[in-house]
Parts: structure tokens; sequence; C-alpha cells
């Protein structure tokens, strides 16, 4: 039994990632994006876990900027693949347009939340 | 010599203003009397409070030329009602008028005795102290009364159940009883103002002495022989339901007290009427708190609102007044509250012996308005309640800690988070 699924476990991880490199290289970039904004976010929780929440308006900003970008990355995301008949009407332009945007909005106010 | 023709002049004028809150013992006393014979049986009293400075009047109680005030200005500062029995007051004296005398701030003695009126028990009662309703009652104690020839009844009574208190009954000890012959009242426990001063023994009951005795309305040491009260404006009122307490006969009578050996030669009534009467005129425990200031730490001008957390000092002086002069008082237990709906800071006061009590603290992380609260009540002290507000306001936006070290990482976060935002930017559209 535990032999079994540990062996479907690795079948499942082997599919994952054959299937994962059919997707075109745009997407992949963004993927790596988000995993960097989420693992920065992970390691400042860490640290507040240790350190204290003191400067918590800090830690708000540190955090927030993470994971703002981890979610404009992911709407960026939906909106450029392909694959995804919703946004087939919207120019992979205008939504890398609009990702620009908003994510200079996000940094001009953690930029002054930081301090 | 032109001085010398002013100084009779000054002092005339001064001389009806001598009461005032910087000066606040009484010093024209109004006495009231059934007949004038209480000049002489009661003089060896009266003298000592003209020893001691006093004016007096007397009047008899239904005299009609009786008037406390005078185009809104009360002629006197102190009322001595010693007239029990008197139905109706002359003049324009009622039981309202004494009472709103007493609510001006003025000071009352009332001594009453078996033969009280309506008209006296009705002040007594307004004042919180009820005398014994029974109109036939007298305070009967056959333990611990002096013994006479007499006397076979046990009504004169040698109380030696004192309050225990320097500042109403003066420093000295009272060593002998002190005679009482009249009726009892009680006092509400519930009545802070109210204080008994002299109470009857255990053993003390309210009857009359020739009727069949059935279960006495007051009983035991809730009986009160004197009493006092302190209304909260300061007003001090003496209540007694013996007359006799202060005649030249008990001042100067020899005391035995039942069943103990010793035998006084002098009554403690003398010691006792001249102590009280200096507590109840304000000779003593009369306390005034002035110059209340606070600033900061190590700086001298007191500021118009403070920030949170500023360490800042408080000071402020209490006198006592000695009968003559403002005296430094001295207390441990006087304490600031920094009050805001609650005090959040709560803080004993240290005193350099010399009347100035100062403390330092730290403005609680809290902004709002605040007050500087002092409230000091003890027992036979006049009550001190003085407050000052002050603001407390927050850190302005650039009076903020900046680049702490402890936020070094997240700082780091944002930062590389833009850097990335920058690369990705770049990779993304460069890529194909």
């Amino acid at each position: 039994m535990a032999k079994s699924s540990s062996t479907d476990a690795v079948t499942l991880i082997r599919s994952l990632r054959s299937a994962y490199a059919a997707t075109p290289t745009n997407l992949k970039i963004i993927d790596l994006y988000v995993v960097f904004a989420i693992a920065t976010a992970l390691i400042q929780v860490v640290y507040m876990g240790i350190v204290g929440s003191f400067p918590f308006n800090s830690f708000l900003s540190g955090l927030l900027s993470c994971v703002g970008t981890a979610v404009l990355a992911v709407c960026l995301r939906i909106q450029v693949n392909k694959e995804n008949k919703e946004f087939k009407d919207l120019a992979p332009e205008r939504a890398f347009a609009d990702f620009v945007l908003c994510n200079l909005v996000l940094h001009l106010v953690i930029m002054n939340f930081l301090g | 010599m032109a001085k010398k023709f002013f100084c009779p002049l000054l002092l005339l004028l001064l001389l009806p203003e001598s009461f005032s809150a910087d000066n606040p013992t009484d010093r024209r006393l109004l006495i009231l009397v059934d007949d004038l014979t209480i000049r002489s049986s009661h003089s060896l009293f009266f003298k000592s409070l003209e020893s001691r400075g006093y004016s007096l009047e007397f009047r008899l109680a239904d005299d009609p030329k009786i008037s406390l005030q005078r185009y809104g200005h009360y002629l006197y500062d102190g009322l001595v009602i010693f007239s029990p029995s008197v139905q109706r007051f002359g003049g324009s004296l009622d039981q309202a008028a004494v009472l709103d005398f007493v609510d001006a701030g003025h000071d009352l003695i009332l001594a009453a005795d078996s033969s009280a009126s309506d008209l006296i028990r009705g002040i007594a009662s307004d004042s919180g102290v009820d005398f014994d309703e029974d109109a036939e009652a007298v305070v009967i104690d056959h333990v611990s009364y002096a013994v006479s020839e007499t006397d076979g009844e046990h009504t004169l009574i040698a109380a030696d159940d004192f309050i225990q208190s320097d500042v109403i009954l003066g420093e000295k000890r009272i060593e002998a009883p002190v005679l009482f012959r009249g009726i009892g009242h009680s006092v509400n426990p519930s009545n802070t103002l109210a204080l008994k001063v002299l109470s009857a023994s255990p053993s003390a009951y309210s009857a009359s002495p020739r009727a069949k005795l059935s279960s006495p309305s007051l009983t035991g040491s809730t009986i009160a022989l004197v009493s006092v009260v302190q209304a909260r404006n300061n007003a001090r009122m003496l209540i007694t339901g013996s007359l006799d307490l202060f005649t030249n006969r008990f001042l100067r009578s020899s005391v035995w007290k039942a069943g103990s050996s010793n035998k006084y030669e002098k009554s403690g009534n003398e010691q006792f009427v001249t102590e009280i009467s200096k507590w109840v005129f304000h000779e003593r425990g009369h306390l005034k708190a002035v110059n209340m200031t606070h600033h900061f730490v190590g700086e001298k001008t007191e500021p118009a609102v403070y920030r949170i957390n500023d360490d800042l000092e408080y000071s402020i002086e209490i006198y006592e007044w000695s009968g003559t002069s403002w005296k430094p008082y001295v207390a441990d237990d006087v304490q600031v509250q920094f009050y805001m709906m609650s005090p959040y800071v709560l803080k004993t006061l240290s005193t350099n012996l010399m009347g100035l009590y100062s403390t330092s603290f730290k403005v609680p992380d809290v902004y709002g308005v605040f007050q500087f609260k002092v409230e000091y009540q003890r027992l036979g002290y006049t009550s001190l309640s003085l407050s000052k507000q002050i603001p407390v306001r927050p850190y302005r936006h650039n009076e903020y800690e900046r680049f702490i070290p402890a936020a070094f990482p997240y700082y780091g976060a944002s930062f590389s988070t833009m850097a990335g935002f920058f690369i990705f930017t770049i990779v993304y559209l460069y890529n194909k």
C-alpha cells in the first residue's frame, strides 16, 4: 500500500512536470517572479515571529509589498494566458501596461507606509 | 503720626472682613439662649471663647430682632444654639435659615437637652443626626454612671469613649471622663460626613427613667452623646443632647466613674469642650492647597500641552491653619491622580516638610484631555479637592523614530521586490 502510494506520488509529480514543460516561457517567468515574492513574504513573517512586531507599519508594508506584487503578477498571468478565453480580446501589451501602472501605485504606497 | 491715626480706622475696616479664606477661623458668634442665666451658668465656656478672640453676641432665641444676615451678607461666622426648648425662633430666623447659614459655609453648635423642641430636633435631623424620638427619654447607664449624691437614676453619665482623632480633640489625651446628662442621638453609619465624637458605653440605653422600661429604641454604643458633622463645603457642626455638658458646674465638677478606682478632681468637660470648639470654629484641621504646578523635568515653566510618554514634575503646597497662621502640613499619604475618566497614574507625593509636596512621573501612552487631581479627605481635616486640566497629544508625524535597525529586513524586502519588479519587466519584455 505504502509502496504503491509513493509510486503514485512520483507519477503524479512526473506528469505535473511534463505538463508544466508545455507552458509558454513568458508564463514561466511570471511564475518564478510570484515564487520569489511569496518566499520574501514568508521570510518576513518568520522574522517578525522571532523579533516581535515592534515597527508594525514597516512589517506590514514589507509584507504587503510582497503580497501585492504576487497578486498583481497572478493577475497579469491570467490576462496574458492564451488559453484563457475570457481575456482573448485584451491585448497582452495593454495587460502589461496595467500591471506596470498598478505596481507603481503599489510601491508608492509602500514607500509612504514603510518608515 | 498719620500712621497711628489710620491704624484704628484700618482695623475697623478689616474687622468685619476678618473671617476669610486666608483667615478661616470664625470671629463673630451669635449665641441663642432660652434665658440669659445661661450666660452666667455657662460662663467658663464663653470666657474661653472670648479669650481666644471671638466676639460673642447673646440673644434670646425668641428675640424678634434676630437676623443672621443683612443686605445678603452674614453678620456672624458661627451660631451657637443653647436654647433647647425654643418652639420658634424670633425675627427672620427659622429652621431653613439656620441650614442656609451652614450651607453658606458657617459653623454651628447645637446643644439640646430633655426638653428639646421639634425645631431643635428638626435642625439636628436635617444635619444627619437623629435625637431619640421619645420626648421623655434620656440616656441612662447603670454601669458607667458618674457617682453623685443626688442622682439615683444614673442619668449623669461619665463617658470616655472618645473618637481617636488628634485633630478633632487635640493632641493631649483627655484623661478624665466627660460628664453628660441629656438625650442621646444616633448617626446613620452610612453618613460619611457625621462622626460620633463621644459615644455612650455598651451598657447605656435611652429611655424615660420614670416610665416602665420596654425595649428602648437606642442602646449601647450606637448612642452618640456628642457628634460632629463636616459638610461638603467644610462647614462644621457640633450636635449634642446635653446642654449641661458646657455648664460651669460640670466643667468644675470632680468625677468618679462607677466601678473605677480613679477619682478625678476635675472632669474632662473643660478640655473636651475647649478642644472641640477649637475644631468646630476652624482653629484646627483646616487645610488649604495652593500653587498647584507642573512642568517638564528640568524646566520651570508650565507647558500648555504634554506629549505622550513625556516626563513631568508635579508639585502642590498644602498648609494647615493653626488658628493664627498657616503652618506647613506634613503627611505621607497625599496622592495625585493623572485622570481621564479614571486615574491613569496615581502617585503618592513626597513632602519637603515645608508644605511642598512633589512627585514626578511619566505621562501614560494615551492621549486626550487629562486632569491633575488631588482628592484628600482625612478624618477631622477639611477636604481638599483640586483639579487642573491639561491636554496630552500624540507624537507629531516627524517625531517618530526613523531607520530602526529591527526594521531593516522589511526595508530590504520592499526594495528587493522593487528591484525584482524592475528585473522582471526587462526579462519579460526581452525574452522573445
